[in-house]
């Protein structure tokens, strides 16, 4: 019998492990913007000028992305105007009441919700909001634009609250004693002082909110009533509409694999990579800056 | 003109309205998907395979479909980010780089989650030509888990006081020696706890794998890779499409609520993994 240790690897195989690991992790973001890039060359050589009009009909070679981009867009602003203010109004009682068994409670309640998985938003989404927006509007179907900016609202709140919590919470002691001191009333300390210095960190989660809301897929795909036209007149929300995500979702499974039809949906999910990835960018930058100048005295 | 002390209370109205508000949204959420699951869930339920395109029967199937996944995910996601994290943290010393990889890292983690589904639909099912496999579906979730389990090794890495690596460097201990014997043992609670919030979140995943790996109705244990199995969330993406039928809505309470359990234990055993693992010189 040898009771020997087993010899351990050499140290030039376990480097070459180590550096092979990081080199597959730090490739594969641009792995997939290379494999996506590469299959938009149908709808590039086809038709590129029908790609900026608003019909889509693959059946006439016409695949207008501007429906689906501008339901992206204003579902995602109908959700940050409903949730930024209710986010940061909420972070601003939980952080200044300084009750940390408050804090502790939302907290909590916040990571379970921040877990909730998005198809099962999609579910209550089809079987209570999109119930109530019919019946309260008094409409024939509630899968409206509306619908999925109000359940985007809902799913984006955690994140809006978690961080906007931490980054008033972060804000010195000082800052607010001195306020007070110079006889301000709370409302002004919060205002005057403590937002306009958490004023970066704040960016930053509405930033990265941003890009969750723009890249949801489940939820939106059940409620929005999947209408690739223009709603007319152009801002009437209680009408059905499209998403670039809940396009994807819909017709990617139906499409032919390198049909023009195929690689106009790609382009899609490619513009929209890119404007999330420009998003996530520009939070972290946010979130690393050192602080400079007076900042820099009191973090 | 309103007087300050106005101002004052209509804006400590305004807050206390905004968390009336949240604490509404959040109660009225957690109260739908307890209180409709807990109707719809049984010992049948749980442990019955589903009939009539899963309106009726049970969901045993697509528990076992979920968990082969994102298992497998995890397996494939371990030694990956393990060997990254050692590399990001031992080996790269130059700011420039460093940057360059969390930003990759940052990067993959924005990438929304049905990219990663057409990523593997193109470059999987239809390049490499697999078909439909559950085992594609593992490998994609895994490479979505990599961000999460990577930036918590890093970090626990991060933590290991520098003396460990000077003692182990003095005792003539080479660099792959230290990352072996020092650093890896020291920061797996890291790792652990990494992949088990990354699997929290892969569970409940439903646009990477809708269009690679899952089918709606008719799927089994699978005998080779290649082929595509039952899951949770398409299970109850279908349910959700079928919501005039009562029974099928109700299936699709009793799979969330399931789902949403499967989610918390891996998050539980996240939280103990944080405190039981971590070593002795870091408590």
């Amino acid at each position: 019998m040898d009771f020997t240790r087993p010899a351990p690897p050499s140290g030039r195989a376990l480097r070459s492990y180590f550096l092979i690991s990081a080199l597959i992790c730090a490739a594969i973001c641009a792995v997939i913007l290379i494999t996506l890039l590469g299959q938009t060359g149908p709808v590039l050589s086809h038709n590129p000028a029908s790609l900026f009009g608003t019909v889509w009909n693959p059946n006439l070679g016409q695949y207008g992305i501007i429906p689906m981009l501008y339901g992206s867009i204003v579902v995602m602003v109908i959700a940050m105007a409903i949730a930024l203010p209710l986010g940061v109004l909420t972070a601003i009682y939980i952080a200044e009441t300084r009750s940390a068994r408050l804090r502790g409670i939302i907290k909590s309640a916040l990571e379970v919700l921040a877990g909730i998985p998005s198809i099962v938003y999609g579910l209550i989404g089809v079987a209570y909001i999109s119930v109530w927006v019919a019946k309260g509007l008094d409409l024939q179907t509630g899968r409206l634009i509306l619908t999925a900016g109000l359940i985007l609202a809902v799913m984006i709140l955690p994140t809006i609250l978690t961080l906007t919590e931490d980054a008033i919470s972060n804000v010195p002691v000082i800052q607010r004693e001195n306020a007070r001191a110079l006889g301000l009333y709370r409302h002004e300390v919060i205002l005057d002082v403590v937002l306009p210095h958490a004023r970066r960190d704040i960016l930053a989660a509405g930033l990265l909110a941003l890009g969750r809301a723009l890249g949801e897929t489940m939820a939106v795909m059940l409620v929005i009533g999947s209408l690739d036209r223009l709603p007319s007149p152009i801002f009437n929300v209680l009408s059905s509409g499209q998403t670039i995500t809940s396009k994807l979702g819909r017709e990617l499974g139906e499409s032919a694999f390198g049909s023009a039809h195929f690689s106009a949906l790609v382009l899609m999910g490619l513009i929209l990579v890119l404007i999330t990835l420009t998003l996530t960018g520009a939070a972290q930058w946010l979130i690393n800056r050192r602080p400079n100048g007076v900042e820099a005295i009191y973090d | 003109m309103i007087s300050r002390a106005a101002k004052e209370h209509i804006f400590a109205a305004a807050t206390r309205a905004a968390l009336g508000l949240s604490v509404c949204i959040l109660a009225f959420l957690l109260g739908a998907i307890i209180v409709r699951g807990a109707q719809a869930i049984s010992l049948d339920f749980l442990f019955m395979p589903s009939r009539d395109f899963g309106s009726r029967g049970g969901i045993s199937y697509q528990i076992f479909g979920s968990l082969l996944i994102v298992l497998t995910a995890g397996l494939i996601a371990a030694p990956l980010a393990l060997g990254a994290s050692v590399y990001r943290s031992e080996y790269i010393k130059n700011t420039a780089a460093q940057r360059l990889f969390d930003l990759a890292l940052y990067g993959l983690n924005g990438v929304p989650s049905i990219i990663f589904g057409l990523f593997g639909l193109i470059l999987f099912v239809n390049i490499f030509g697999t078909g439909l496999s559950w085992f594609v579906g593992a490998v994609i979730l895994a490479i979505m888990m990599l961000p999460t389990a990577c930036m918590a090794t890093i970090s626990a890495m991060r933590g290991i006081d520098t003396p460990y690596r000077e003692n182990a460097y003095a005792l003539g201990l080479t660099r792959e020696q230290t990352a072996l014997r020092i650093i890896i043992p020291q920061s797996l609670h890291g790792l652990v706890t990494g992949l088990l919030i990354g699997l929290a979140r892969a569970i409940g995943e439903t646009a990477p794998i809708m269009f690679i790996a899952t089918a709606f109705s008719g799927a089994g244990v699978p005998s080779s890779l290649a082929e595509p199995v039952a899951t949770l969330p398409t299970h109850i993406l279908a349910l959700a499409q079928q919501a005039a039928d009562p029974a099928a809505l109700q299936n699709a309470w009793g799979a969330s609520f399931t789902l949403i359990a499967l989610v918390a234990m891996f998050s539980l055993a996240a939280f103990f993994a944080r405190a039981r693992l971590l070593p002795l010189s870091q408590r």
